[in-house]
C-alpha cells in the first residue's frame, strides 16, 4: 500500500513544476473543501485549536501544533498531517472519528507532494499566546515574602490575651463587631480536648479543671504531651498524602509496609519534629545524613510520602506509568506544601497562576531521576520500590530469634508434607492395580492426602512470605542516571519537547537555584527550597491548615489552593504573623497550636448572634467560634473512649495479613500480585483508634472502620486538606441502627451499672462521660421519665444510645 | 462544600437525599435546592438514563463484531497492529480465536448479534449498536472509573452525579441517582466535589428477609416503640441545644435527617418490593429463573425507579471477565443478563417510556480477537481473551437515539476502529446532549478550575441521533 502512495507521490512531484496557478486551483477545489469539512471542527480559529494546530491559515500548518510543523512541503514522510490521515501512528490518527476515504487521503498526499500550495492570505487574528510574567506574578499576595507583622492596637484592651487576639479584635472593631463572650469551662475543655486529641475529656479531667489561666495551660500541655495528640494530627497529614494500606486501586494489592510511614507521621507529630525537617525527610530523607540506625530508618520511611498515594502499578505501558507517577509526585509537592495545583502544568502553562510548563518540568526532572517503582514477576504488574531499613544490634538480635522460631515452625510442616507426599506416591500404583471395589476407598484416601498437602503448602508459603526478615519501607532512591527532563507534549511521554534544566518554581524563588551535584536527582535541593523560611508559601500554607483545624475554617478558606482563583486571606497580617512566629519557634507545630488554643479568640462561645450575622454571615471575621462536626475518626474514637473500651496501640501493621485466609496470590510468579481480603480481623481492631485500622482505597472500609465511609472520610485516592462535610440520612441511619453505636451504648450502660449506685449518680456520670458537662434539671426529669417508660434491662442502653446519637455529642461547640 | 454559604433552607434540602423525604419537601417547598428540577439548556430528547453496566468486559468478537479473517486464521499466529510499548501476558503468541457460536443479521437492519443473545437479537430494531467505542485504559479499575467518571485515576463525580447536578431530581421523594448492585469501588457512584445530594444511593435487592436494600435499615433495638422513644429523646436534646445556640443550619439539617432516616426504614423496603408487578411482567424479565433472577429483579427495579422519576439508574451485572475458557464461560454470562436487559427495553417501550428514557448497555472495555492463555499450555479451544479498550461494542436505546442502526467499523482484526470511532468522552457528551445538557457548559469550580465530565474532550456523536 505504501509503495503505491510513494509512486503516486513521485508522479505528483514530477507534475509540481507546472504553473503555480494549477497548484492553487487544486488547493482551492480539492484540498480546501476537505480541510473545511474534515479538519476545521477541531483545528480552526472559529472552532477549536486542538493540539495547538490551526489549519485555517497557511501559517497554521507551517508553525504546526504540539508536534511541530504539520506539513513539510514536498516531504510526505516528514509531514505529520500525512502520517495522521494515513492512520500510520496509533497515537495520532486523524480525523479521530474515522479514517478518510482512500481518495481523500490521496488528495492530501498529492497536495503535500506538489509543495502544499496554499492560497489563503487572509490573516486570521491569532489569539495572543499568554506569556507567563514571573516578575509580575511575584506581586500576588501569596508569592510576596512573609512579613513579621506586629499585632495592631485595639480599643477593648482587656480582651486580648495573646497577639493573635489583637489581630482578630482589631478587624472586628474596624467593622463595628465585638467578640462573643467566653464559652463556659466545660465547653472549652471539650473543645480543646477534641481538637487536640480527637477524644473528649475524661470525668476526672473535668473535675480537675478550674478555668484559671494556669489550669488552661496545664490542660493544653497535658493534651499536647499525650500520644493521642499525634494519633489525631497525623491523620490530618495523611489526608494530604492519599495514604492507604493498598498499592494503587486494582486487585486489592496490599501495601504491607505502609504502616511504617503512618507510624513515622504519628511519631513526628508527637515528638514535635520541626516541620521544616519533617518536609525535608519526606522529599529527600534517603539523601540526608543520619547519626543512628533509627534516624536513618526514619529518614528512609519518610519518603513513603512520595509513593503511598494512588500509584497505578498495573499499567501495561510502563513509560507512561512512570510519567504518571512523576506527575502525581509533582502535584503532591504542590498541594501538600505549597498550596498550588501543579498537575495541569504537565500539559500547558498554568491558566491562572504564574507557573510555566518549564517550571513543572524543572521539578518533574527530579522525580524522573528518582526510582519509585519496579516491574515484578507477576504478569503485567509493577510494585512500589522498597528499601531495607537499618536495625540496631538489639533489634537485629531480637528479630533473628523470631526468624529462627519461624523456621522452626515451618520445618515440621515441611516434614509432614514430604511424608504425606511419599505416602500419596505409594498409593498411586495401588489404585491402578486395585480391584474395582477397593478403588473408591483408596482414591478417597489419596484425595485426603492431597488436600492436606495443599493446605500444608499454603501454610508454609504464607509463613515464608511473611517471615521476619529485615524490615523494609516503601521508599524512593535516586536513579542510576539522574538527568534533566524533556517537556512531554500534552503529557505524552513519546512526544518530547525542549529539555528543561532541573530547578524550582521561579515565581516562589528568591535566588538562583543551586546547581545539582552530578549523579544526584536534585530532591535534596528541592527539599531545601520548600522548607526554607524564605519560601513564601510553605509556612503560610502550613499555619493556615493548623488554624483551620482549630477554628473550622482557614484564614484562607481554600486551604489547598493559594493561587489566583483561590480565596484571599481574611486576616493577611495574622497569617503572616503566625507564619513568622512558626518559623521563629523552630517550625514547632505544638508551640503554634499551644499559642492559638490559649488565645482569647479560641475561647469564644459559638453561640449565634443575629446582629453580627447580618454584618458577617460567614463569620469570616471570627465574631464567634465556628462549630465543627466531629470527623469520622473522632466519632468512633470518642465513643470507644466513653465506653471505656478504647485500647491503646503502639502502631504496627494495619492489615491482618497474619491470617492466611486474608491473603491470596503470594506465589512469586502468579499472574496477579499478592492481594488481601478481609475474611478475618484481629478482634482488638474493633477497639483501637481509627488511625491504626487498615485504609482501603477502592472498597468499603473493613470492619468497624466502615464508619469512615459514612462520615466523610477523604477518599484515599484523593488529597484534601479539608474534608467535605455532608448531612445525609445514611449518617442518621448509622447512628440509629448500626451495631457499632449499639455496642458502645451497651458498654456504657454496663459500666454505669457497675460503677454508680443509684439512678441519680448514673445520670450524672452518663452526661459527664458523653457530653462532658453536668446534667441539667430539665434533662434529669426527661431522662427519668424515659427510663421508666422502657423495660429495665434495656432502658439504660437506650438512653446511652440516645445521647451518642445526639447533636451535642456529634458537634464540638 | 462551604457550609457557611448556604442558607438554612438549602441545608435542609441537602439532607433530602434519601427516600421518603416528603415532609421535608413540604418544609422547603419553593427553595432552590441542589435537587430542584432544573431546565435543560436545550430541548431534551431524554429525561432519564438507565445504564446497564456489564462489568468485566463482554467479548464483542463473540457477540457483535466477528471477523472473517480471524475465523480463517483460527489457532494460527496473526500480526496485529498492537502498540509495542505495552506489555503482554498470555497473549504474546497472538493466536486468532474464532468467534464462538454464530453472529447473524437481525431485525430489519440486519444488525449483527450472536445466537448467545437471543433476547437482545429480538430487540435489534430498537437499539443502536456502536461497534467502535474506544477507551484509554486496559485494566478493570481504571477503565471502569473512566466509564463512570471520565478519568482513569483520581476521584471525580460520576456521570449520574453530573446528570443529577445538571437536571435535579424529577421526584423529590426519591434520590436522583440509584446504583443497583454496584461494584466495590465506591468512586463509581460518588459525587466527589459535587454536593453530596448528587451521590448515588447504593441499593441491594435482598435475597433473603435478613438482608436490607440499604445499609443500617433494620432497627437495632428490635423494638419499634423503644426506638421511637429513643429518637424522641435525642430530638428533644437536639431541640434544647438548638434553642441555646441559636440558628444553626447544620444542626437543623441533622435533626431533619434523623426523621428522614426513620421514615426510610419503612419506605425503603417498599421500594424494592416487586410484588405489585404482574406475573406477565415478572416472566418477561425472567424473575424466578435459575440464572436470570438476580438481574431480572434488578432490571425490573430499574424500570420502576425510572418510571418513578429517578434521573439516573445503574444496574451492574458482572461475570464478563473471560481470560480463560471463554467458550464455556461466555454463554453462562449471556444467559444471566440477556433476557433481563431485553425485557427492560420491551417493558419501557410498552409503557411509552422508551421514548424519553435513554438506555445504555456497555462493559468498561471489550476483548481481543486473539486468544489469551495464562497457563501457556492449554489447547486453543480452552483459551480466553484479554481486555481490549481499543475498540468494543456498546448499545443504546430510546432517548432520541437512532434505532436499528449500526455505527462504526473496526479493522480486519476487530482491533482498531476504522470508522465511526466513539471515545468514552464522546459517549458522555452524547448522553448529556440527549438530556439537553451541553457537556462543555456543565461545569463545577473546584480548586480554581472548572471541571467537566468530559474534561477538555468530547464531541456529540450526531450520526447516531434519531
Amino acid at each position: 500500500m505504501n509503495r503505491f502512495f510513494q509512486s503516486l507521490g513521485i508522479v505528483m512531484l514530477a507534475l509540481a513544476p507546472a504553473r503555480a496557478g494549477d497548484g492553487m486551483a487544486f488547493f482551492e477545489s480539492k484540498v480546501l473543501p476537505l480541510l473545511q469539512s474534515r479538519c476545521y471542527e477541531c483545528h480552526s480559529h472559529e472552532k477549536k485549536i486542538k493540539g495547538g494546530l490551526a489549519l485555517d491559515l497557511k501559517s497554521g500548518w507551517q508553525t504546526g501544533g504540539d508536534s511541530g510543523p504539520a506539513i513539510v512541503p514536498g516531504d510526505m514522510a516528514k509531514s505529520h498531517l500525512i502520517t495522521a490521515v494515513r492512520y500510520a501512528d496509533p497515537e495520532m490518527e486523524m480525523p479521530p472519528k474515522g479514517k478518510l476515504s482512500a481518495s481523500e487521503i490521496e488528495i492530501f498526499e498529492q497536495w503535500v507532494a506538489m509543495g502544499a500550495p496554499d492560497s489563503r492570505v487572509k490573516q486570521t487574528a491569532t489569539k495572543a499566546a499568554r506569556v507567563i510574567d514571573i516578575e509580575a506574578g511575584k506581586k500576588f499576595w501569596a508569592f510576596r515574602p512573609v512579613r513579621d507583622e506586629q499585632a495592631p492596637a485595639v480599643k477593648k484592651a482587656d480582651w486580648p490575651s495573646a497577639p493573635v487576639d489583637r489581630f482578630i479584635l482589631a478587624k472586628l472593631e474596624a467593622n463595628g463587631l465585638s467578640p462573643a463572650p467566653d464559652a463556659d469551662a466545660y465547653t472549652w475543655l471539650r473543645r480543646v480536648s477534641l481538637d487536640l486529641t480527637g477524644l473528649p475529656p475524661k470525668p476526672e479531667d473535668l473535675a480537675r479543671f478550674d478555668a484559671s489561666p494556669a489550669s488552661r495551660a496545664a490542660a493544653v500541655d497535658r493534651l499536647l504531651q499525650s500520644s493521642a495528640f499525634g494519633e489525631r494530627w497525623a491523620r490530618h497529614w495523611l489526608d494530604l498524602v492519599g495514604y492507604a494500606d493498598q498499592i494503587g486501586t486494582s486487585n486489592n494489592v496490599f501495601a504491607e509496609h505502609a504502616w511504617r510511614y503512618r507510624d513515622y507521621v504519628i511519631d513526628a507529630c508527637n515528638s514535635d519534629k520541626p516541620f521544616d525537617r519533617f518536609i525535608r525527610e519526606q522529599i529527600a530523607g534517603d539523601l540526608l545524613p543520619a547519626t543512628s540506625p533509627q534516624e536513618r530508618a526514619a529518614n528512609i520511611t519518610a519518603t513513603g510520602f512520595l509513593v503511598l498515594g494512588d500509584v497505578e502499578i498495573v499499567a501495561v505501558d510502563k513509560l507512561k506509568m512512570e510519567h504518571d507517577l512523576v506527575d502525581q509526585q509533582v502535584s503532591k509537592i504542590g498541594s501538600a506544601f505549597l498550596g498550588l495545583t501543579l498537575g495541569c502544568v504537565r500539559c500547558h502553562d498554568h491558566k491562572f497562576d504564574p507557573i510555566a510548563q518549564t517550571d513543572y518540568y524543572a521539578i518533574a526532572g527530579m522525580f524522573r531521576s528518582t526510582e519509585a517503582t519496579y516491574k515484578t514477576d507477576n504478569g503485567v504488574w509493577s510494585s512500589v520500590h522498597k528499601t531495607e531499613l537499618p536495625e540496631t544490634a538489639k533489634q537485629k538480635a531480637e528479630r533473628e530469634l523470631l526468624l529462627a522460631a519461624n523456621e522452626a515452625r515451618i520445618r515440621p510442616w515441611e516434614a509432614e508434607r514430604d511424608n504425606l507426599g511419599k505416602e500419596k506416591a505409594a498409593l498411586e500404583p495401588q489404585i491402578v492395580s486395585a480391584r474395582k471395589e477397593a478403588k473408591p476407598d483408596l482414591e478417597k484416601k489419596r484425595d485426603e492426602l492431597a488436600a492436606r498437602i495443599k493446605s500444608l503448602n499454603g501454610q508454609i508459603e504464607h509463613a515464608k512470605f511473611f517471615a521476619p526478615v529485615a524490615p523494609k519501607a516503601f521508599a524512593v532512591r535516586d536513579g542510576e542516571k539522574p538527568a534533566d527532563m524533556r517537556i512531554t507534549i500534552r503529557g505524552n511521554p513519546y512526544a518530547l519537547g525542549d529539555l528543561v534544566k532541573r530547578a524550582v518554581l521561579r515565581v516562589a524563588s528568591w535566588t538562583e537555584f543551586p546547581p545539582i551535584p552530578e549523579g544526584k536527582s536534585g530532591r535534596l535541593q528541592l527539599a531545601d527550597w520548600v522548607a526554607d523560611e524564605r519560601n513564601p508559601l510553605t509556612a503560610r500554607v502550613t499555619v493556615n491548615r493548623i488554624w483551620q483545624k482549630l477554628f473550622g475554617e482557614g484564614l484562607v478558606r481554600s486551604v489547598d489552593y493559594f493561587g489566583a482563583r483561590g480565596e484571599t486571606p481574611s486576616h493577611p497580617e495574622l497569617l503572616d504573623h503566625l507564619a513568622s512566629r512558626f518559623v521563629q519557634n523552630g517550625w514547632s507545630q505544638k508551640q503554634l497550636i499551644r499559642e492559638v488554643v490559649l488565645s482569647r479568640a479560641y475561647r469564644m462561645s459559638s453561640a449565634h448572634n443575629p446582629t453580627a450575622e447580618t454584618k458577617d454571615p460567614d463569620n469570616r471575621l471570627l465574631w464567634r467560634m465556628n462549630r465543627q462536626r466531629l470527623d469520622a475518626e473522632a466519632i468512633r474514637d470518642s465513643m470507644l473512649a466513653i465506653s471505656g473500651k478504647l485500647t491503646p496501640s503502639s502502631g504496627g501493621p494495619a492489615l491482618p495479613l497474619e491470617f492466611p485466609e486474608n491473603v491470596s496470590s503470594i506465589s512469586p510468579k502468579a499472574v496477579n500480585p499478592p492481594a488481601f481480603s478481609f475474611k478475618k480481623m484481629r478482634p482488638i481492631q474493633d477497639f483501637e483508634r481509627t488511625i491504626y485500622l487498615p485504609v482501603i482505597r477502592t472498597a468499603t472500609q473493613p470492619g468497624s472502620a466502615k464508619l469512615r465511609d459514612v462520615f466523610d472520610f477523604t477518599q484515599p485516592a484523593q488529597i484534601a486538606g479539608k474534608r467535605a462535610e455532608t448531612a445525609v440520612p445514611t449518617q442518621a441511619l448509622f447512628l440509629l441502627n448500626s451495631d457499632t453505636v449499639r455496642a458502645r451504648a451497651t458498654e456504657v450502660a454496663t459500666r454505669l451499672a457497675e460503677t454508680e449506685a443509684n439512678t441519680s449518680a448514673r445520670l450524672e456520670a452518663l452526661w459527664l462521660r458523653i457530653l462532658s458537662r453536668p446534667i441539667t434539671s430539665v434533662e434529669r426529669e426527661d431522662a427519668a421519665n424515659f427510663l421508666e417508660s422502657l423495660p429495665a434491662e434495656k432502658a439504660w442502653i437506650e438512653l446511652s444510645h440516645a445521647l451518642l446519637a445526639s447533636n451535642e455529642f456529634m458537634i464540638r461547640l | 462544600m462551604n457550609l457557611n454559604n448556604i442558607s438554612r433552607r438549602s441545608w435542609l434540602q441537602l439532607t433530602a437525599t434519601g427516600f421518603g423525604a416528603l415532609a421535608l419537601h413540604e418544609l422547603v417547598h419553593g427553595a432552590q435546592s441542589p435537587l430542584a428540577v432544573k431546565s435543560p439548556r436545550f430541548p431534551a430528547k431524554a429525561k432519564r438514563v438507565i445504564f446497564l453496566f456489564m462489568s468485566g468486559g463482554p467479548s464483542q468478537p463473540d457477540l457483535f463484531d466477528p471477523k472473517d479473517y480471524i475465523k480463517r486464521m483460527h489457532g494460527q499466529k496473526i500480526t496485529a497492529p498492537v502498540n509495542t510499548n505495552e506489555l503482554r501476558v498470555g497473549t504474546d503468541k497472538f493466536l486468532a480465536l474464532a468467534t464462538h457460536g454464530e453472529v447473524k443479521p437481525r431485525g430489519q437492519s440486519g444488525m449483527m448479534i450472536s445466537d448467545l443473545l437471543p433476547h437482545t437479537a429480538s430487540i435489534a430494531d430498537e437499539i443502536c449498536l456502536l461497534r467502535a467505542v474506544h477507551a484509554d485504559n486496559n485494566q478493570h479499575q481504571p477503565a471502569a472509573l473512566q466509564f463512570h467518571t471520565g478519568v482513569t485515576a483520581d476521584v471525580r463525580p460520576s456521570m449520574g452525579s453530573w446528570i443529577s447536578y445538571g437536571l435535579g431530581a424529577e421526584n423529590q421523594n426519591l434520590p436522583s441517582f440509584i446504583s443497583i448492585h454496584p461494584d466495590s469501588d465506591t468512586r463509581l457512584y460518588g459525587s466527589s466535589f459535587l454536593p453530596a445530594a448528587h451521590q448515588g444511593t447504593k441499593v441491594v435487592i435482598p435475597s433473603s428477609d435478613k438482608q436490607s436494600p440499604i445499609d443500617y435499615l433494620a432497627d437495632i433495638s428490635g423494638d419499634a416503640k423503644a426506638q421511637r422513644a429513643r429518637i424522641d429523646f435525642t430530638q428533644r436534646m437536639n431541640k434544647r441545644l438548638l434553642d441555646q445556640t441559636g440558628a444553626d443550619a447544620r444542626m437543623e439539617g441533622m435533626i431533619e435527617s434523623m426523621e428522614t432516616a426513620f421514615r426510610m426504614q419503612m419506605t425503603a423496603p417498599e421500594l424494592v418490593d416487586l410484588s405489585n408487578e404482574s406475573e406477565a411482567t415478572k416472566k418477561l424479565y425472567g424473575i424466578g429463573g435459575k440464572d436470570t433472577d438476580k438481574n431480572a429483579r434488578a432490571c425490573l427495579l430499574a424500570r420502576k425507579m425510572s418510571e418513578a422519576g429517578v434521573r439516573f439508574v445503574q444496574v451492574t451485572m458482572g461475570g464478563w471477565d473471560h481470560h480463560g475458557d471463554i467458550r464455556n464461560a461466555l454463554p453462562k454470562s449471556c444467559v444471566a443478563s440477556d433476557q433481563p436487559c431485553a425485557a427492560l427495553i420491551k417493558d419501557l417501550k410498552s409503557r411509552g417510556l422508551l421514548e424519553d428514557t435513554l438506555v445504555v448497555w456497555s462493559g468498561e472495555f471489550g476483548r481481543t480477537p486473539w486468544s489469551q492463555d495464562l497457563s501457556g499450555t492449554s489447547p486453543i479451544e480452552k483459551h480466553g481473551r484479554e481486555h481490549q479498550p481499543e475498540s468494543f461494542c456498546t448499545w443504546m436505546a430510546g432517548g432520541g437515539i437512532r434505532p436499528g442502526f449500526t455505527f462504526g467499523e473496526t479493522d480486519d482484526f476487530g482491533f482498531r476502529p476504522v470508522s465511526g470511532k466513539v471515545h468514552l468522552h464522546d459517549l458522555h457528551a452524547t448522553i448529556l446532549n440527549q438530556l439537553g445538557l451541553d457537556h462543555e457548559q456543565l461545569t463545577w469550580r473546584h480548586l480554581g478550575r472548572d471541571f467537566r465530565l468530559t474534561d477538555v474532550y468530547g464531541n456529540v456523536v450526531k450520526e447516531i441521533l434519531a
